[in-house]
């Protein structure tokens, strides 16, 4: 397993509905990826579709395995990389069922995917309307190290970020579909489950307007200390390289020992107040 | 949540580049050649003739001057124009005049002592106007309604509120004063009193019955979901003051929506058939 790895921080627009104009600038950036000498290329939240397609999305769901993560793993292969995209995830057992979910695709193939636990139903979200929630956290082992996964909304329900972890996760994963109202949020949230967590954390959001709302991009990769380490503009594509380097969680670990001082006893206590709340 | 002024106050840098970047997003994605306005003189509609042209370039941009012989004040007039040539749009005027009196004519029933209904002509024929040179010039028609008429209804249905965009709709008045200030224009015209020119000397603070400072904090309480008792408390104005203003707020959504129809069918325009804009 590499101890340094490079991340690409793709922070597109995404044409909605059209999934082949997505898929063409996945490919643009993933090359550019790997002419930065990246390993892994990030693209944000239903990157695939863009965010903003009410009940279009029966049409531009896909099951994983699909035409578009073929598409995708085709491209891993040629080029290498490993790269974490976003897309409806169509169920292989029903009709209608969706997912909202995140690939994580390398070189040999489909590595997982995680799908969204928490789905925003309130102000101008509409998620729960269209998406079963997911029921499972994600961390993969992989040749770039434990990686784990979780999408947007997730990052506000810091158990999600902590199971992750606690499955071995290093660095995780957040991509995103954020609008600008909520940019001081994202940027408190992301530097805390960093830091709770003394993990590396990549959050990668779209831009772009899609009916008046407007998502402000600003990914991020934040060090196990929750300092900012790289920062991707504000509001208009970008393309960020940085590195991850696994040795910096040790002495963060040590500095601040969250996991050390875990209390698990309070997680039963939290489970049955939530239960009753 | 202390209901003061500065509630209202905002990152006026960030929401003069949020609402360029949705007017330039939205005309280059309508494949639109640029935007069409109606250029009354007032405050409204000189920040979205102001912000088109800062999006797009002026050149883009085309201000329409529509007055008529009742409402006619030359004061409106040189404020459009000293807008439309701080920030280089093009203008137009037409006096709409002899079409208002024909329709005044022709109309069976018109009734020249209802100034409402008579008003609610000249905002519906300014629309025509507006949307003739959209059709024409390739172009889209951008509104100047601010949040304050927009969540009190005091506004011309498929009159003055009908438009392809509406920049403004989420500031509430006082909030786009500030950001004419912002843009610079003039203290004097950013405070100009509003009206929506249906009859001679019609002003809106007047007939909202409260000046807009009091009116846009009520509104921003109750958009935040305060009790009336609250915000009379907090605003030390009479509870039946908010409790009016309430009533009008919930009572015209219907000015704010597509038709309502019976549900019948499986999905249905409105309601259910939930499909995105698009504009390209």
């Amino acid at each position: 397993m590499k101890r340094k790895i490079k991340l690409a921080l793709a922070q597109i627009s995404s044409r909605r509905e059209n999934k082949k104009e997505n898929l063409r600038k996945i490919e643009e950036f993933t090359k550019k990826a790997k002419e930065a000498a990246a390993d892994l290329v990030i693209f944000p939240e239903l990157s695939l579709t863009g965010y903003v397609v009410h009940d279009q999305i029966y049409e531009l769901a896909e099951t994983i395995p699909g035409p578009s993560t073929q598409r995708i793993e085709e491209l891993a292969k040629k080029t290498g990389m490993h790269i974490i995209f976003g897309m409806p995830e169509l169920s292989k057992k029903a009709e209608a069922t969706i997912f909202n979910t995140a690939v994580f695709v390398g070189p040999k193939g489909i590595i997982g995917k995680y799908r969204k636990m928490y789905l925003p139903t309130h102000s101008v979200f509409e998620e729960k309307r269209y998406f079963r929630p997911g029921y499972q956290t994600a961390a993969f082992n992989t040749p770039l190290g434990n990686i784990g996964l979780c999408i947007c909304y997730d990052l506000f329900f810091p158990e999600v970020c902590r199971l992750t972890r606690l499955k071995g996760a290093e660095l995780i994963i957040s991509i995103s579909a954020s609008p600008a109202i909520r940019r001081s949020y994202f940027e408190i949230l992301t530097a805390a489950r960093a830091l709770e967590n003394t993990a590396f954390l990549a959050f990668v959001n779209l831009v772009g307007v899609e009916d008046g709302l407007q998502f402000w991009g600003g990914s991020r990769l934040i060090s196990p200390t929750g300092d900012v380490l790289a920062k991707a503009k504000y509001d208009e594509e970008d393309f960020v390289t940085c590195e991850v380097d696994y040795s910096d969680i040790r002495p963060a670990e040590t500095f601040i020992p969250t996991l050390r001082d875990l209390r698990p006893e309070l997680f039963d206590e939290l489970k049955r107040h939530s239960e009753m709340f | 949540m202390k209901l003061t002024p500065s509630v209202l106050e905002l990152n006026l840098t960030e929401v003069e580049n949020r609402i360029r970047r949705f007017i330039k997003e939205y005309v280059e994605n309508a494949g639109a050649d640029g935007i069409v306005l109606g250029l009354s003189g007032g405050i409204d509609s000189g920040t979205v003739a102001a912000l088109s042209s800062l999006s797009l370039g002026g050149d883009r941009v085309i201000g329409l001057m529509l007055p008529e012989k009742e409402t006619y004040n030359s004061k409106d007039i040189d404020d459009a124009k000293f807008v439309a040539e701080k920030f280089g749009l093009k203008t137009q005027i037409c006096d709409i005049t002899p079409v208002l009196e024909s329709f005044y004519k022709a109309i069976p029933i018109f009734d020249p002592a209802d100034r409402l209904c008579k008003g609610n002509v000249k905002a519906r024929t300014r629309m025509i106007y507006l949307y003739y040179y959209a059709n024409k010039l390739n172009k889209i028609v951008c509104g100047s309604s601010d949040k304050s008429e927009t969540m009190m209804g005091y506004f011309t249905k498929w009159g003055d509120a009908a438009a392809d965009i509406s920049p403004l709709m989420d500031l509430y008045k006082t909030q786009v004063r500030k950001l004419a200030v912002h843009l610079g224009f003039p203290a004097e015209l950013a405070a100009k009193p509003s009206t929506p020119a249906l009859w001679p000397d019609q002003l809106a603070e007047t007939e909202l019955g409260m000046k807009y400072e009091t009116l846009d904090l009520i509104l921003y309480g109750l958009e935040r979901f305060m009790t009336p008792e609250e915000i009379a408390q907090q605003l030390r104005i009479k509870k039946t003051l908010v409790e009016k203003v309430k009533s009008r707020w919930l009572a015209i959504e219907h000015k704010r929506r597509m038709p309502l129809t019976p549900k019948i069918e499986y999905r249905t325009a409105g309601t259910d058939f939930r499909l995105p804009r698009h504009t390209y």
